[in-house]
């Protein structure tokens, strides 16, 4: 099946780790803005004493992409890295930056307002950081020229409209997250940010296309689950305005899921064509050990969360 | 055969293996600390539940755990650092190191997924959970981050030892410096949880016996210190033979490492073994904190040793540290090293003509991984006592001028334009610099130095 028919398993593991990463740091960046602005909210509490371990999950979810994605595009990948160089590394010192102040923000009632605006700035630096490699490692044509001149910014008429989509799209995800965890009065605060944040990644996506990004032959029908998806998304999270019980909830989470994974696919789609083949890489062991792992590993964090909520 | 080319950064006066070391090391000591600390706290948590020591619970609510959630954390963001900064210094490595391992080192990434879930979890709801569980969710954490050290061990120790068939992953992994190297670093990380403890227990309000029991048990924790030297002696003896030579003596640098790294870690573990464990003294937290700064200082010394025993490949006889393989040299002899680079200079203007220009390409494809021009381990200093000939020479014949040192991989117009560039570098890049013509012994030397 397309697109999983180029990079085989890889690509798999690659787009799910993806949409899993996604989920953790949209609740961190979104969550980060949800607490600097509505500070009184009772849900701002329970999102800052979870901020430092969602950012925690989110760079450990975070090393299975980055893992994979070298396996796919390992020149591109590697290409964008160098020529953004220096400032691309700074999303490192970003996030650690980013995750002492969510701690301070936690910890102190003085410094939160600051430390939350500081916390914020970091991660959307780091964000923009992603959309700008994401392009660049595509725009092989002027690698040479870009590199020559010294940039250290890449611009493209992609990168904001890119940018701006996943922003709102995260609010959704943070808003999915978040309403587990809170009552019935919380529930539709966060479905009316749920769908301010669909709005807007709606709105992003067609700047996306009108700046060039298309979506063609087997993607298509991707594109076609991610309208179907985002549909039923926003339908239940309007559902939720009205009656926040589980089940609505668990429409909303449904939907928001399916169209994480299917957008995963479809901003993946213009670079299957370039997937890099490696003939070490295809004929390297340890696929097994990593899949007992993985079940392993699942099991034990199962049995974690289940401690937790006993 | 192509030869695949990376755009390349230049930091200055900064040579790289020093970026890459000093994110490295932070690393290290942070993820190795976090290791042995969780082992610690599950030890603790037992000697509490079988009431062997009755501050040991006290210990293990205390700050020690945030200590080790603070580590791992910054172990996760110094790891991808990790990551980011060996790109920048050794795309090519880091990408074939990938190629062979990617499955095992999604396994690593598993096992650091349940290393941070067991430890957030621990620090969160530890003090809440029934005793069996506590003790459960610290050996998984124990277990997990151990893992995780024994999986990114096979993948670091091959690239000193890959064995004769580095193309088996299996073999690779299981290379022959796999266990002396993960039994040390199993032995370190304990040792330097064991040193934090001390430190943390020092802050604890308990009356000094009580505090001295608790001091006695990390001391214990951190006996397998004692067998250190004996897994120094077992890596050093599986070392291939040049490098243990350049280790041991061949070059003045590395033996002093190898003596700060043997020396800091004979200091530390005499102090463990006679002190602590045999004359049960009390250690302050001062002499703790000293004892846990030598300890980084031997980390640091012991990753440079590590770094450097590899010269001059980054994976041992597959890839040269210029990222460029054995069997490539004999194409780049042939068209020269620049002929497919497609990276212009960032500063063309520069140069007072081509020759020149193309010097400073060859630097940037053949030198520049390990030298700067005028920072540490400078080109222009190492060479401005030569003469142009014995300049020729020594970079035509480079590996026989320093055994730690690959062939030269490029034509005898290459090895001419980088002497030329690197003199006119020398003499303060003057406005004007003279053509020169190749001369034809260096078709001879590099003929005469070989491929290897």
């Amino acid at each position: 099946m397309w697109p999983f028919d180029h990079g085989g398993g890889v690509l798999a593991l690659y787009i799910g780790t993806l949409a899993l990463h996604a989920v953790f740091v949209a609740y961190v960046l979104a969550g980060s803005a949800f607490a600097l602005v509505r500070r009184q909210d009772p849900i701002a509490a329970t999102v800052r004493d979870r901020l430092p371990f969602m950012l925690g999950c989110g760079i450990t979810a975070g090393v299975a992409p980055l893992l994979f994605v070298q396996l796919l595009h390992q020149r591109r990948f590697y290409t964008a890295n160098l020529l953004l160089g220096p400032r691309w590394f700074a999303v490192v010192p970003a996030l650690i930056v980013g995750f002492y102040a969510l701690y301070l923000a936690k910890a102190s009632d003085k410094w939160r307002r600051i430390a939350l605006g500081v916390a914020l700035a970091c991660f959307a630096f780091v964000a923009w950081s992603w959309s700008e490699l994401h392009e660049l490692m595509q725009a092989d044509p002027e690698w040479a020229a870009f590199y020559a001149a010294g940039h250290r910014l890449f611009t493209a008429a992609t990168i904001a409209p890119r940018f701006v989509t996943a922003i709102g799209a995260m609010a959704t995800l943070f808003a999915t997250v978040a309403a587990w965890a809170t009552d019935d009065a919380g529930r539709k605060r966060l479905a009316a940010i749920a769908l301010a944040g669909r709005t807007v990644s709606i709105l992003g996506a067609v700047w996306l296309w009108r700046a060039g990004f298309s979506v063609d032959g087997p993607a298509v029908a991707w594109f076609g689950i991610l309208a179907a998806a985002t549909a039923l998304d926003v339908a239940a999270w309007a559902l939720v305005l009205r009656r926040p019980t589980d089940l609505v909830l668990a429409l909303a989470t449904g939907g928001g899921t399916a169209a994480l994974l299917a957008a995963a696919v479809v901003r993946e789609a213009p670079r299957v064509a370039l997937i890099e083949v490696h003939a070490q890489a295809e004929v390297s062991g340890g696929a097994v050990v990593f899949a007992v792992a993985l079940v392993v590993g699942a099991a034990a964090i199962a049995w974690i969360v289940r401690q937790i909520r006993a | 055969m192509t030869v695949p080319h990376y755009p390349v950064n230049d930091f200055g006066p900064l040579m790289k293996g020093l970026v890459i070391g000093g994110v490295g090391i932070v690393h290290v000591f942070l993820a190795q600390f976090a290791i042995g600390g969780g082992m610690l706290l599950w030890y603790f948590e037992r000697l509490s539940q079988r009431g062997q020591e009755r501050d040991a619970r006290a210990f293990v609510d205390g700050f020690f755990p945030v200590l080790v959630l603070v580590s791992f954390v910054l172990g996760a963001l110094t790891g991808v650092a990790i990551w980011f900064t060996t790109i920048q210094v050794g795309a090519r490595t880091i990408g074939l190191m990938l190629d062979q391992f990617h499955w095992l080192w999604a396994t690593e990434w598993v096992c650091f997924s349940v290393e941070v879930v067991s430890g957030y979890a621990f620090y969160k709801i530890g003090h809440r959970l029934d005793p069996k569980a506590r003790l459960r969710l610290l050996a998984l954490y124990a277990i997990a981050a151990w893992l995780s050290l024994f999986f990114i061990n096979g993948i670091l120790s091959w690239q000193l030892t890959p064995g004769s068939d580095p193309g088996s992953v299996w073999r690779g992994f299981f290379n022959a410096s796999f266990w002396p190297s993960l039994l040390y670093r199993t032995c370190v990380a304990m040792a330097l949880a064991a040193l934090a403890a001390c430190v943390v227990i020092n802050t604890m309000e308990l009356e000094r016996e009580r505090r001295g029991a608790l001091i006695h048990r990390a001391a214990r924790f951190a006996t397998p210190i004692a067998v250190m030297p004996l897994l120094a002696g077992w890596y050093f003896a599986i070392l291939p033979e040049d490098s243990r030579s350049w280790l041991l003596g061949g070059s003045a640098p590395m033996m002093m490492f190898v003596g700060v790294a043997a020396g800091a870690s004979f200091l530390i573990g005499g102090y463990a073994v006679v002190a602590l464990i045999i004359k049960r003294v009390n250690i302050s937290g001062a002499t703790a904190t000293l004892l846990l700064a030598l300890a980084f200082g031997a980390t640091a010394a012991g990753e440079f040793v590590r770094e450097g025993a590899r010269k001059p490949y980054t994976v041992r006889g597959v890839l040269y540290s210029t990222s460029i393989t054995p069997d490539e040299v004999a194409g780049l002899r042939a068209t020269g090293v620049t002929a497919d680079d497609p990276y212009p200079l960032r500063d063309d203007a520069r140069y007072a003509n081509d020759q020149l220009r193309r010097g400073a390409r060859v630097h940037r494809a053949l030198c520049d991984a390990c030298h700067t021009l005028h920072g540490a381990n400078a080109l222009v200093e190492l060479t401005h006592s030569w003469t142009d000939d014995q300049m020729r020479l020594n970079l035509a014949k480079l590996q026989h001028t320093k055994s730690f040192m690959p062939p030269f991989a490029g034509n005898a117009d290459d090895v001419e334009a980088l002497v030329q560039f690197l003199r006119w570098e020398t003499k303060d890049t003057p406005a004007t610099w003279p053509v020169t013509t190749t001369p034809p012994e260096i078709a001879m030397w590099l003929d005469e130095a070989g491929l290897r």
